[in-house]
């Protein structure tokens, strides 16, 4: 069963179990799909205050915006994976139905709410832009091409925790230490200019940073939405797609192969 | 011939004893994948059969036999381990009812959603909606969230949406032994249904009598192995013989002197054939063959009936009963003939016994030793068909008023 054939033939369940997840995630609580706006909000401003305190000259706060939706999005990716499958563990174990598609409907979840927190993070953005004479790169008709870079290592993000969790339960708390390390190496509530300025000593450092597909990504936003962020155009940059690339092989292959015993190990 | 419904061949699945709920990193990296022998459970193994198209098949055993993981294998949901399993047609299986209900979505929201998880397109779905309900008899409680649910209720609820998907293979796993009686009649009539319609019948279950009236073959499995299948009561017979009557509440042992032996033993229904199945208030001949090693005078053979949880029902011998028995020596035959059978609906236990007519020496018993069922064609209840009749005299006045 291939990705594509699973996608069409089951698109009906992956639907329903990406609705269940809404509307699960917003039930019963007063503010609902706000939260998925607010608690990124919340963090960007956070990070600002705390980076100017610590760094003296900051970050652009619509930078940081930008940045802390985006990470939101992959650390939702990653804790909807990590419970993909053990989550489901009765579906999995009576039903028979591509397993894949666990996966896919909670990156879908996520991404629908991404998507549309980013209808609440764009006007946010022109506001700052506005109260700072700037304006909108014209670049940002490239969005979707980002969006799907960003979507495609998400998603094998996803695949790659959701098979590894169910044969070693571990990786959950593995994941939360990786994560917070990989939060502060990522430039999520700085930017790579910020980088570039504490690291003059080192010019290399930059470029190490854009092994990770992460910094890629979040340079990705900030190149087509706003006018001062340069994408790099760089060997590392290409790499780090390619990263990607084959990361997402990797992990479905990974999954396809341990799906097998899902049923038995749950 | 067509081609068969289900295809088995050599299907085994394995276990590992230790460590079947998970890995931990630690054994990943200490280990590594190896996988050991000797730890290693076989929960079924080499199993071969076919089903035929349209053929109900019942699949009985001890608990942790296997039957499960046999389902299992046939509906996908596990992986064999050596084997292969092919299957002709769609298959809905009855073995996860309510599978994918989650607790905080309402009932409906929870029939779309599992309807999708088996198959079914959303407009069937919703055009079928009334009718799911309606079986499902929870009409005023599908917008309440299924937490809320009994589990009766879940039950009903799964099984309703279950049966929408008009599968041609069915798979059902012990499903009928919930919900209330009502609820449990209706889902046998559901499943005749699909008979009638040519549909194949996969049934496990511990309920005997139902696979008795349900299937035309059973087959029996025992520690994984695939032991004996064929004719429902010949299967069901040894079933009962060699591995249910050794557990629960029955007594099943042999014992005696052996001067005298019952080497033989037949039960025949009404039509004087053997069966292990008898209907209430029919007859039913229990032909004892012994062989007595010497002369014995004064012999006494008796008879005693439990229910299947070990409930003493009626005993009596010929003592008892004042039969007198010529002395014996050698082979010979006892007739006990009872008619009509006042039993109810149920499983029973036949013991038998031989001794001498001052009860000191047992020459040999076999206790809770055949074990039959019985079936009640009238909608009388109770443990005892009681001879009764009625005399009814309208307009008739009360004397002495």
């Amino acid at each position: 069963m291939t990705l594509i054939s699973a996608i069409t033939r089951h698109r009906e369940l992956l639907w329903n179990l990406a609705a269940r997840e809404l509307k699960l995630r917003y039930r019963g609580s007063a503010l609902g799909f706000f939260w998925s706006v607010l608690i990124p909000l919340f963090m960007a401003l956070i990070y600002v205050i705390f980076l100017r305190l610590l760094g003296g000259r900051g970050v652009p706060l619509a930078d940081v915006i930008i940045g802390v939706f985006a990470w939101q999005f992959t650390v939702q990716c990653i804790n909807a994976g990590l419970t993909s499958i053990t989550g489901n563990a009765n579906l999995v174990k009576k039903v028979a139905f591509p397993r894949l598609i666990l996966p896919l409907s909670a990156t879908l979840a996520n991404a629908i709410t991404y998507v549309m927190s980013l209808l609440v993070q764009f006007p946010l953005v022109a506001i700052l832009f506005h109260t700072s004479g700037q304006h909108f790169s014209p670049w940002i008709i490239l969005l979707p091409v980002v969006l799907l870079v960003h979507l495609i290592f998400n998603l094998a993000l996803t695949l790659l925790l959701a098979g590894l969790n169910v044969v070693i339960r571990d990786a959950q708390h593995l994941v939360g230490i990786l994560l917070s390390a990989w939060f502060f190496v990522s430039p999520v509530m700085y930017n790579l200019d910020f980088v570039t300025r504490h690291a003059e000593a080192h010019p290399w450092a930059p470029k190490l940073f854009l092994l990770n597909p992460m910094t890629v990504i979040v340079t990705g936003y900030r190149s087509v939405i706003t006018r001062d962020v340069p994408f790099p155009f760089e060997p590392m940059s290409y790499i780090s797609l390619a990263l990607i690339g084959l990361l997402f092989v990797y992990s479905y292959r990974l999954f396809q192969r341990l799906q097998k015993d899902f049923a038995d190990l749950l | 011939m067509s081609t068969p419904a289900i295809e088995v061949e050599n299907l085994g699945k394995s276990y590992r004893l230790r460590g079947i709920a998970k890995a931990s990193l630690r054994d990943l990296l200490v280990k590594g994948w190896k996988k050991s022998q000797s730890e290693i459970f076989w929960a079924l193994r080499d199993v071969s059969f076919q089903v035929p198209r349209g053929a109900s098949v019942g699949v009985v055993g001890p608990n942790g036999s296997g039957k499960s993981s046999l389902l299992g294998l046939i509906a996908g949901t596990i992986t064999p381990t050596t084997g292969s399993v092919r299957t002709h047609g769609t298959i809905s299986s009855l073995l996860e009812l309510g599978a994918g209900f989650h607790p905080d979505l309402s009932g409906r929201e929870n029939v779309f959603l599992n309807a999708a998880v088996l198959g079914i397109a959303r407009e069937d779905v919703a055009r079928r909606m009334d009718h799911i309900i309606e079986f499902s008899g929870l009409r005023d409680f599908i917008d309440m969230p299924v937490k809320n649910y009994s589990s009766g209720m879940y039950v009903r609820l799964g099984f309703a949406v279950a049966v929408e998907m008009n599968p041609e293979i069915l798979l059902v796993d012990e499903v009928l032994a919930v919900g209330d009686l009502a609820f449990q009649m209706k889902c046998l009539d559901r499943i005749r249904e699909f008979q009638k319609r040519g549909k194949t019948i996969l049934l496990v279950t511990h309920d005997l009598v139902t696979v008795e009236q349900f299937c035309d073959e059973v087959k029996l499995i025992h520690q994984g192995h695939l032991v004996s299948q064929g004719n429902p009561s010949d299967v069901i017979l040894t079933y009962l013989k060699t591995y249910m009557a050794r557990i629960g509440h029955l007594n099943v042992e042999e014992h005696g002197t052996r001067e005298v032996e019952l080497t033989h033993v037949r039960m025949l229904n009404e039509n004087n054939e053997e069966a292990t199945t008898f209907t209430t208030g029919n007859a039913m001949t229990v032909e004892i063959h012994y062989r007595a090693k010497k002369r014995l005078e004064q012999v006494v053979f008796g008879f005693s009936i439990k229910t299947g949880n070990g409930f003493f029902i009626f005993g009596t011998n010929t003592q008892i009963m004042k039969v007198s028995v010529p002395a014996i020596e050698g082979e010979g035959i006892v007739r006990l003939r009872i008619h009509p059978l006042s039993l109810m609906e149920g499983k029973y236990f036949l013991s038998l016994s031989c001794h001498s007519w001052d009860h000191a020496t047992q020459y040999h018993r076999l206790e809770d030793w055949y074990p039959f069922a019985v079936k009640n064609k009238s909608t009388a209840e109770g443990v005892f068909q009681l001879p009764c009749s009625w005399e009814i005299k309208p307009n008739a006045l009360p004397q002495g008023n």
